[in-house]
């Protein structure tokens, strides 16, 4: 599932009641000049609810009702399942469903950054789906090249940092590129950490980490003796962010699995498998997996991960 | 410049108005949802009764083979309700399950087997029906007992013995590292530290929250997992009606979540 994002802030809040007058304290992340982003505005008398942001990004925007702010999770996972389903059941094409499914993900980005989820990881593409054939496998990645170039300036603008994670090394020269300009150029950003899962798999990711261990060994970095969890751990690709284990994790479609995600990182992460297709998840979908997330009592098996 | 504090005053009323609306209406769709969900709470509570009571004539007898084996994960608070796990069992060998495997995180339920084998007639752990080639013996059903220590420290107990082997090449090409770690090393080589078992098909959580605590991550990369709730409300009706939805399920590994991508490739 490519991503196609275009992000307009602020945004007038039609759904969220408010309470207050707008805040001018959009934080500029990108060099922008501030004055000029609020004289853009829209002159309405409705409060805008704009996006200020906080040094970690945290927003101000009112939750729904019964959502927590306390209790939101940290990182929440994504298993994007449904696209092709959903556009056969409208006796739509494929691409139908592509769009459809860009547009779920564009809202649930901005509802990270709005509720003050500091991580997004969605399975783009697995590891798996190399066996697909060639014209597909390429086609999507072109796409998904095509996506990481034109919203480059949104990233920047919504201050979202960018993280690829994966096999890289099956990637095209031109894509492996431009993840690694994608990734340098947003990696100051703090509003919402987006990873996304391209060529990648749990099993895929455990090995590398051993791969990379065995490699310091090797060098003499290390002993043979201190290899334990938490070094296996320090190598995994998702220990590019603060908060590598998930949460939550949502799965789309009426599917009951992981699907090969995520495996180590998922011992203590809630599931919530929703039914609905991914373009047809949207916010309430979210809220739902959200309040679930926070009234179920959540245990750890007496370890914390 | 009256004026404009008037104008601005009656927006912000306008304004405000506006949102008590849009309040107004949330609360309505919300108290509709619920509306519309409790009568559908109620329905699967009543036809877990009926599935129990044998009312249902499609649950009483259906084709579990599909179901080749089964995990139970149970909560660390109520592993020690010994006596509903063994109803569990019972109720699991009556159904026809043949091969399940048992996990805590803490291990409390492999300290437990012994007691539990012998509360369940002829049930004999899976590495000796294994051993003894006895697996597609009909009349018997199996148990593997696992915890925590057969996920990610037999994980870490693998991968140090790659690392030997490894090490003990004495190659420093990155062919050689390719080719000691891989997938496929790292399945045969669990199997030699003894955390090498079966993938489960379905995999039941009994607990408070809905996640396989620890579960061996390395077996369950395509697994059902399905959250049952706490041990102590389990029910017949709730078990049969999890393990037949699981047989009428059409699994789609791989494909399925390339359907994804397939509509992106049309495009």
């Amino acid at each position: 599932m490519m991503i196609s994002l275009r992000f307009a802030i602020p945004t007038p809040n039609t759904l969220i009641p408010t309470k207050t007058k707008p805040k001018p304290g959009l934080v500029d992340q990108s060099g922008l000049n501030q004055t000029a982003l609020l004289s853009s505005l829209p002159k309405r008398c409705e409060s805008y609810k704009l996006q200020a942001a906080n040094g970690r990004g945290a927003s101000v925007v009112e939750l729904p009702e019964g959502l927590s702010r306390e209790l939101m999770p940290k990182h929440v996972a994504v298993i994007m399942d449904g696209n092709g389903r959903w556009a056969r059941q409208k006796g739509l094409p494929a691409s139908a469903g592509h769009e459809a499914g860009v547009k779920s993900l564009r809202e649930m980005v901005e509802l990270c950054g709005e509720w003050g989820i500091q991580v997004l990881t969605v399975f783009a593409f697995s590891t798996e789906n190399w066996i697909r054939p060639k014209m597909e496998v390429d086609f999507l990645l072109s796409l998904f090249e095509r996506a990481l170039k034109s919203e480059m300036e949104s990233f920047l603008r919504f201050g979202i940092r960018i993280s690829v994670i994966g096999d890289s090394s099956k990637l095209p020269t031109s894509l492996q590129k431009l993840i690694n300009q994608v990734e340098e150029t947003t990696k100051n950003n703090t509003r919402l950490q987006l990873i996304v899962a391209v060529s990648y798999s749990g099993k895929y990711d455990v090995v590398q980490a051993c791969r990379s261990i065995a490699k310091r060994a090797k060098d003499g970095r290390i002993q043979l003796a201190d290899i334990d969890e938490s070094l296996i751990e320090q190598e995994l690709e998702t220990s590019c962010t603060e908060y590598p284990y998930p949460d939550l994790l949502i799965r789309t479609s009426g599917e009951l699995r992981v699907s090969n995600f995520l495996l180590w990182q998922l011992a203590y992460t809630e599931l919530f498998f929703a039914q609905e297709p991914w373009p047809d998840f949207g916010k309430e979908g979210f809220v739902k997996a959200l309040s679930s997330y926070q009234q179920r009592q959540r245990r750890y098996g007496g370890r914390h991960s | 410049m009256d004026f404009n504090k008037e104008s601005q005053m009656s927006c912000s009323w306008y304004a405000q108005i506006e949102n008590r609306l849009l309040q107004l209406l949330w609360h309505l769709i919300h108290v509709t949802i619920d509306l519309c969900y409790f009568p559908l709470g109620i329905a699967d509570v009543l036809e877990s009764y009926l599935i129990s009571w044998g009312l249902l004539g499609r649950y009483k007898s259906f084709n579990v083979t599909k179901l080749r084996y089964l995990a139970i994960v149970v909560d660390s608070e109520e592993v020690y309700r010994t006596s509903k796990i063994i109803k569990l069992l019972q109720w699991l060998e009556a159904v026809g399950i043949k091969h399940v495997c048992l996990y805590d995180n803490e291990g409390v339920l492999k300290k437990s087997k012994d007691f539990i084998l012998e509360k369940l007639d002829g049930t004999i752990l899976f590495w000796d029906a294994h051993e003894n080639d006895v697996l597609s013996d009909r009349q018997h059903m199996t148990l593997e007992f696992v915890s925590f220590s057969d996920g990610k420290e037999a994980v870490v107990k693998a991968a140090n013995v790659l690392f030997m082997k490894y090490s003990k090449s004495g190659a420093t090409d990155q062919n050689q590292k390719d080719k000691i770690f891989t997938e496929s090393q790292m399945s045969n080589t669990l199997i030699t530290v003894g955390s090498g078992g079966p993938k489960p098909d379905l995999l039941l959580v009994y607990g408070p929250a809905r996640c396989h605590l620890g579960f061996p991550a390395w077996r369950i990369p395509y697994t059902e997992i399905v959250h049952m709730g706490p041990l102590k409300s389990m029910n017949y009706g709730s078990l049969v009606k999890a393990i037949y939805k699981f047989t009428m399920v059409q699994p789609n590994y791989g494909k399925l979540f390339f359907d994804l991508h397939c509509c992106v490739c049309k495009h």
